[in-house]
């Protein structure tokens, strides 16, 4: 295995503008009936925007164009990276129960954001905004994400087996650490600390040529980790 | 000459490399032809990878070619693009062949537009992977510098580099060992002369020559 690529965030980012045309959202049939966002990019120079939700209730996005909601549940709650507009202000909300969050992200050419919704905070919700540019694209091998909202774990690490080998460390709250790895079905955990305490990353058997991102999560005093396989939208005129 | 192409159905999908008359639809759909295998080849001009798998139109052209007759090209814009489940439905193919990398490479661009590339790599490959038949990816020759393309040698090695490693479980032949930098004048920066795609022709039937031994034949 080699470290292909190391991203680190670059903290929520909030600002707002107007967007008016719409955008595609496809997480199933049902979903894409909600209409669009956000403009789809350009066949180049195009960058990738999704939502995830990691609350423990339903997520609603409301941008100036539509509006979608988020499920909660494990094979619902991660959305697909749709392909957006470079250099052009995507503004909205997020909504959790009563408590809203303005959203307001720019992004650079071939940049991939995922904006994190939690239930953390003084007023019941919380943005995470990762900024990644990946560079380890590979046909032959799996790429694995670590992304870490837990602001009490300060060096969370990805570790696989029964021998907790560590596969991507020292990742520091609302950052990430990428790593490409041969596509095996070995077991992955994410430890804070002790790599024998590792919450189990459930991905099953790795596909070669697919992507996939681990997210670590507060819950209390114990953390939760929600682990999903990557999408991509197809660009749409 | 292997006579392991002898007898293959080879189905080539590309891109307008393949669709003006003296363009491979003719030089490498003859060569493979004069090997015995049975030839069905299909260009779309201007056309990603992604669009053989999720219907769009195409923006300058499009042809096509079955065994010995010669092409019928369709200068129509907004003709409806081929699909790449109709046409293995259609043809049967145990290899495919795709020549692409120009439309994608994003040529004139500062930067280099690698999570598009792949995700549209990645649809087509798919698309075969899950039928298992044996697939080759020829990538973009060298072309020239300073035309209205802004094809540059630099992006051209940038891009074969890339798709050796995303056009898995597709084999990848690059074009750019063909030939030195600008060794194979082009008409416009990226479309080569006559001579110049009888040579790639050629080069590219002796590498499916040389990988046929490493391709799973299907029944």
């Amino acid at each position: 295995m080699s470290i292909a690529a190391t991203a680190r965030s670059r903290g929520l980012r909030c600002s707002l503008a107007a967007v008016a045309a719409l955008a595609a959202f496809h997480w199933g049939a049902a979903r894409a009936a909600e209409g669009r966002l956000y403009p789809s990019g350009p066949p180049n120079g195009v960058a990738y925007l999704r939502f995830v939700n990691l609350a423990p209730q339903e997520v609603t996005i409301l941008s100036p164009a539509a509006k979608i909601a988020i499920p909660a549940d494990d094979a619902h709650r991660v959305g697909e990276f749709d392909p957006v507009t470079p250099g052009v202000a995507l503004t909205g909300s997020a909504r959790l129960g009563e408590a809203t969050k303005p959203i307001d992200v720019t992004l650079k050419p071939n940049e991939f954001v995922t904006v994190a919704v939690t239930s953390e905070g003084s007023d019941g919700i919380s943005l995470t905004v990762f900024r990644d540019v990946p560079s380890d694209f590979n046909a032959l091998k799996s790429s694995l994400a670590l992304f870490n909202l837990d602001k009490g774990c300060a060096q969370a690490q990805l570790v696989a087996g029964d021998n907790h080998m560590s596969v991507i460390p020292e990742v520091g709250p609302g950052a990430i650490g990428r790593r490409l790895v041969n596509p095996v079905g070995a077991t992955l955990g994410v430890a804070c600390g002790d790599p024998t305490q590792a919450v189990e990353a459930k991905l099953g058997p790795l596909n070669a040529g697919d992507r996939y991102s681990i997210f670590l999560i507060a819950n209390g005093s114990s953390r939760e980790v929600v682990a999903q396989r990557d999408e991509q939208a197809p660009f749409r005129p | 000459m292997n006579a392991l192409l002898a007898g293959l159905a080879v189905l080539i999908i590309g891109d307008s490399h393949m669709v003006t008359r003296d363009y491979l639809i003719t030089t490498l759909h003859d060569d493979l032809l004069a090997q015995g295998a049975t030839v069905d080849t299909y260009g779309m001009c201007g056309a990603n990878a992604a669009d053989w798998v999720y219907p769009t139109t195409v923006s300058c052209g499009k042809a096509e070619r079955h065994g010995k007759v010669g092409p019928e090209i369709n200068r129509a814009a907004s003709a409806p693009t081929y699909q790449i489940d109709a046409l293995i439905e259609k043809s049967h193919p145990n290899l495919i062949v795709i020549e692409m990398g120009d439309t994608m490479a994003g040529y004139g661009q500062h930067d280099f537009p690698q999570g598009w590339i792949y995700q549209q790599v990645h649809a087509l490959t798919g698309r075969i992977a899950a039928k298992n038949i044996p697939c080759v990816w020829v990538g973009p020759p060298w072309g020239s510098e300073g035309t209205v393309f802004h094809k540059t040698f630099a992006r051209v090695k940038e891009m074969s580099e890339f798709l050796s490693n995303a056009v898995a479980p597709c084999r990848f032949v690059d074009s750019t060992q063909f030939s030195k930098e600008g060794e194979w004048p082009t008409i416009d920066g990226q479309h080569l002369t006559l001579s110049g795609y009888k040579a790639w022709g050629a080069d590219i039937a002796a590498s499916l020559d040389q990988l046929a031994p490493q391709l799973a034949r299907q029944p």
